[in-house]
């Protein structure tokens, strides 16, 4: 494979292979950043021992150094023994030396191997002639230091006096024979401390150390921590005056490899990252032709797609030239609604069969378009057929080319709309005449919601308020009905809502106006609160102001014959009954005088009858006048003040009421003047004052008092008095009726009242009486 | 035998004839006049006072008609009826008046004036 098809094998299936190159990416990532984590791993493993020799060094030195200060004590003690072997001034000595090397701690001098002297001298005294050679623990080691005669390290052991230490023993050989030891005790922790291995492995390092059996060859360790020998990084140091081996090693020896670890992670991650990164830049290449691919086919989909809708579509479709209106193709559906075929249209415009009243809009339109002030329209406009119909279609115009670009065709959609516009026509045609109906017609159409509120008003409403619609809408339709006649219309409006669609007339209710009048309405009431186009209550009303009016007068005039009619009943029956006695009598008598044959008798009846003949006389001067009251319709009424008739009737009357010694009281205003005629005014006052003198309690002094005031604009005249009174539960009906009387009076003879009633009636007054027996009686006088 | 009659009525000139037309029957023994009804009513209303046999009642009187003074006096004797016979004798011809009149059981006739002696004597027979 020469490298030219390498590389093109490489191309091949590499570059088409984006997960192989991913792949590919990974591992040699990996393994560059594993490299280079090994390459750390090493520097740092390198100063670590680098930093463990120093150390050991520096420890190596301190302990050569204190080994010498504890031979230059044990030299020191073993110049005080002279020649003749004996030891001289030990304890002046021992004391300076401890103080001077403060490695040392105790002091002994061993004569031929047993212990001699010691200081200081309470702590070591238990020891003071023990035979070292002798014991067994301590023979081997003390023997070691004669063989070599040098100084030598025994121990660490434990002391016999407590604690572990280190002895060393000095052989002094006098004249060349052995005397015995000079022997210094160092305490294995003040050995430690004082070397600096504590200062100097702190934290870090892990420290042991070891003496080697000379003869065993075994090792024997001395500290408690266990270097574990398999992973140790350590130094050692042997010194060879005691046959002893010290051990540095690091205490975490992993520390290093596991700082690594996330690093190494990270170079994981990376490496993934990265050929993922490289799987992608090599797909994209792919991406995008499959892309171009897929583009193509919606493409093609797009306009085939196009072209079925164009073509099948339900609605006219036409692609026009924008700049000349021609007509550049066009679909099945609008051929059919032009009438005209393909040929034909190709060589048309789209002016040619449109209406020229909105040629011209359309040409604005589409200039808007083309130069890309609007973006589509559309327009409700005819559309001539080839036959020359007319119809109506709704254009929607759609350019083909992009905002911002331009483009010199556009898309028409044309829909037939000829039958929704008549409809709308005749829609809008029914809607005027029904308005014309409701705003033209007497009666008012008002919708109102179920709280009163006016929501509708026909135009009529104006003609029955006063108010425009705009003003009803501001105010409650309850606070225009007459308080007497709300409950039945609240009760007709609560009928209608619980019968919905049902029309309800209520009785005529007085509805007051802008202007301050009542109005008369019959109202028509029909909820439709269910009606989602109405959602209120349909009030129809109608003005029947004017029909009430007829109403309540003729109701007035009925009254008015009514009592006309019973007073004629009355005056019949007077007249008959009357008349009738009397014309009795005279038959009665007649045959009373037919059947006698006695002069003297028939005498008797003739003057009986001429007492009839005067009694019926009178009668007939008292219908008489009853006749001429109901029948003088062209009396003269003129205004009168009513002060001057009570003065001139007083006058009248002065003789009796001085006589009788009534007591007449008077308040009554010089303004008080009615409509009246003077003689019947004269009358009705002489009459009431004569009843009330007549009448009067015989056993208490008469009180008359005259009142006169206006009661709803109408004058009343009071004349009370405090006579007999009369019983009108028993007399009510007829006290004011002909012939009769109510007390036992001698000359009364029942007209008076009859008259004065008769009188104030006919001049449009009435009159009441309120009457109690024993306490006294008033009538009164209303005016007209 | 012979009974007593009693007229309540407040023309003057009738009673005077109807003396004399009481008289002429020939059938009773005495004969009381009352002006109105108010005055027979205060003498009948005690349960002790001995009605007469016969009583002709007016209506038309000023103080107490001849139907006040028969509902007074069925409220003060409710059975006075047992003890008197009651005729209305009016002028009144009036249809009403008859009709009311025959509302009342005490009511035993009604009666246009003029009253004849043949009436009269009729009814003191029939009522013997």
């Amino acid at each position: 494979m020469s490298p030219k098809e390498g590389s093109r094998f490489f191309k091949k299936q590499v570059f088409s292979r984006p997960i192989l190159a991913g792949i590919l990416a990974f591992f040699f990532l990996l393994l560059l950043g594993f490299y280079l984590l090994f390459q750390r791993y090493q520097i740092i493993r390198e100063a670590e021992e680098r930093g463990m020799i120093n150390v050991m060094g520096l420890v190596e030195q301190n302990l050569n150094h204190l080994l010498k200060d504890s031979y230059s004590v044990a030299l020191s003690m073993a110049l005080l023994i002279n020649d003749e072997g004996e030891i001289k001034n030990f304890e002046e000595n021992a004391p300076l030396l401890l103080k001077q090397f403060p490695i040392v701690d105790d002091i002994q001098l061993v004569p031929c191997g047993v212990i001699k002297k010691v200081y200081p001298y309470e702590r070591n005294k238990a020891v003071i002639g023990y035979d070292i050679l002798n014991d067994p623990n301590t023979r081997k080691e003390a023997l070691k230091a004669i063989d070599a005669k040098k100084m030598y390290f025994a121990g660490p052991i434990n002391l016999k006096q407590g604690g572990t230490a280190v002895v060393g023993r000095l052989p002094v050989f006098k004249n060349n024979e052995f005397w015995g030891f000079s022997a210094v005790i160092i305490k294995l922790e003040n050995l430690l401390e004082l070397a600096g291995l504590k200062k100097l492995t702190g934290e870090k390092y892990l420290f042991q150390f070891s003496k080697v059996d000379t003869e065993t060859k075994k090792e024997q360790f001395f500290l408690p921590k266990k270097i574990n020998s398999e992973y140790q990084v350590s130094e050692t140091i042997v010194l060879p005056d005691g046959d002893w081996k010290f051990y540095i090693a690091l205490k975490n020896p992993k520390e290093s490899f596991y700082e690594l670890i996330p690093l190494a992670f990270f170079m994981l991650l990376f490496a993934c990252w990265l050929s993922w990164m490289v799987i992608l830049l090599f797909k994209q290449p792919d991406r995008l032709q499959k892309l171009v691919n897929a583009q193509a086919g919606e493409l093609a989909n797009s306009e085939l797609k196009f072209r079925t809708i164009f073509n099948q579509a339900a609605v006219g479709m036409v692609r026009v030239e924008t700049a000349t209106g021609r007509f550049l193709e066009t679909n099945q559906k609008f051929r059919e609604l032009s009438g005209y075929t393909d040929a034909e249209l190709r060589n048309m415009n789209f002016k040619d069969i449109s209406h020229p009243s909105e040629i011209d809009k359309n040409v604005s339109l589409m200039n808007q378009l083309s130069t890309g002030s609007i973006r589509e329209y559309s327009l409700e406009k005819r559309l001539i057929q080839k036959g020359g119909n007319i119809v109506w279609i709704k254009l929607s115009v759609t350019p083909l080319w992009k905002k911002g670009s331009s483009g010199n065709t556009h898309i028409s959609i044309i829909e037939d709309i000829t039958e929704r516009v008549f409809a709308q026509e005749e829609l809008a045609q029914k809607e005027q005449r029904y308005r014309a109906l409701v705003e033209n017609g007497a009666e008012v159409v008002t919708i109102f919601s179920e709280e009163g509120w006016t929501l509708y008003s026909s135009p009529s409403g104006e003609k029955l308020s006063g108010y425009s619609e705009a003003e009803i809408k501001a105010i409650n339709l309850g606070s225009l009905v007459h308080p007497k006649d709300f409950k039945s219309f609240q009760k007709q409006i609560q009928t209608a809502i619980q019968n919905p669609k049902q029309p309800f007339l209520g009785d005529p209710i007085r509805l007051l106006n802008k202007a301050g009048e009542w109005r008369w309405a019959e109202s028509t009431i029909t909820s439709l609160l269910d009606d989602p186009n109405i959602n209120g209550i349909v009030g129809n009303f109608r003005d029947v102001s004017e029909k009430k009016e007829a109403e309540i007068n003729l109701n007035r005039s009925y009254q008015t014959v009514m009592e006309q009619n019973r007073r004629l009943l009355n005056f019949s029956y007077i007249v008959s009954h009357n008349l009738r006695s009397h014309s009795s009598n005279i038959q009665a008598i007649l045959s009373l005088y037919n059947t006698t044959s006695l002069e003297e008798e028939k005498l008797n009846y003739i003057d009986l009858l001429s007492k009839v003949g005067s009694a019926l006389n009178h009668t007939l001067d008292d219908l008489n006048e009853v006749v001429s009251i109901n029948t003088n319709l062209d009396l003269n009424v003129e205004p009168l003040q009513i002060n001057t008739f009570i003065d001139k009737t007083i006058d009248l009357l002065q003789m009796q009421i001085t006589k009788k010694g009534a007591v007449i009281t008077r308040d009554v205003p010089d303004d008080m003047i009615v409509p009246f005629n003077s003689a019947y005014l004269e009358s009705v006052l002489l009459n009431f004052l004569t009843n009330a003198l007549k009448y009067r309690e015989p056993t208490r002094k008469l009180e008359i008092s005259i009142t006169g005031y206006k009661e709803n604009e109408i004058w009343v005249l009071e004349i009370a008095d405090n006579g007999v009174g009369i019983d009108l539960e028993r007399h009510g009906d007829k006290i004011f009726g002909l012939y009769k009387t109510f007390t036992q009076t001698a000359n009364s003879r029942g007209v008076g009242l009859f008259i004065t009633r008769n009188q104030i009636e006919a001049m449009g007054g009435r009159v009441a009486v309120e009457s109690e027996v024993g306490v006294g009686t008033v009538f009164k006088i209303h005016f007209k | 035998m012979r009974e007593s009659i009693c007229i309540i009525d407040d023309d003057q000139i009738y009673q005077l004839i109807v003396k004399k037309v009481v008289e002429r029957t020939g059938q009773f023994n005495s004969i009381c006049f009352y002006n109105d009804g108010i005055e027979a009513f205060e003498d009948f209303k005690s349960p002790e006072y001995d009605l007469p046999k016969l009583i002709l009642l007016d209506i038309n009187m000023p103080q107490m008609d001849g139907w006040q003074f028969l509902d007074s006096l069925i409220a003060h004797r409710p059975n006075f009826h047992l003890e008197t016979i009651i005729y209305i004798v009016t002028s009144s011809i009036a249809h009403s008046d008859r009709d009311k009149a025959k509302s009342y059981k005490e009511v035993s006739g009604f009666l246009s004036k003029p009253l004849s002696v043949e009436k009269l004597k009729e009814i003191a027979v029939r009522h013997r």
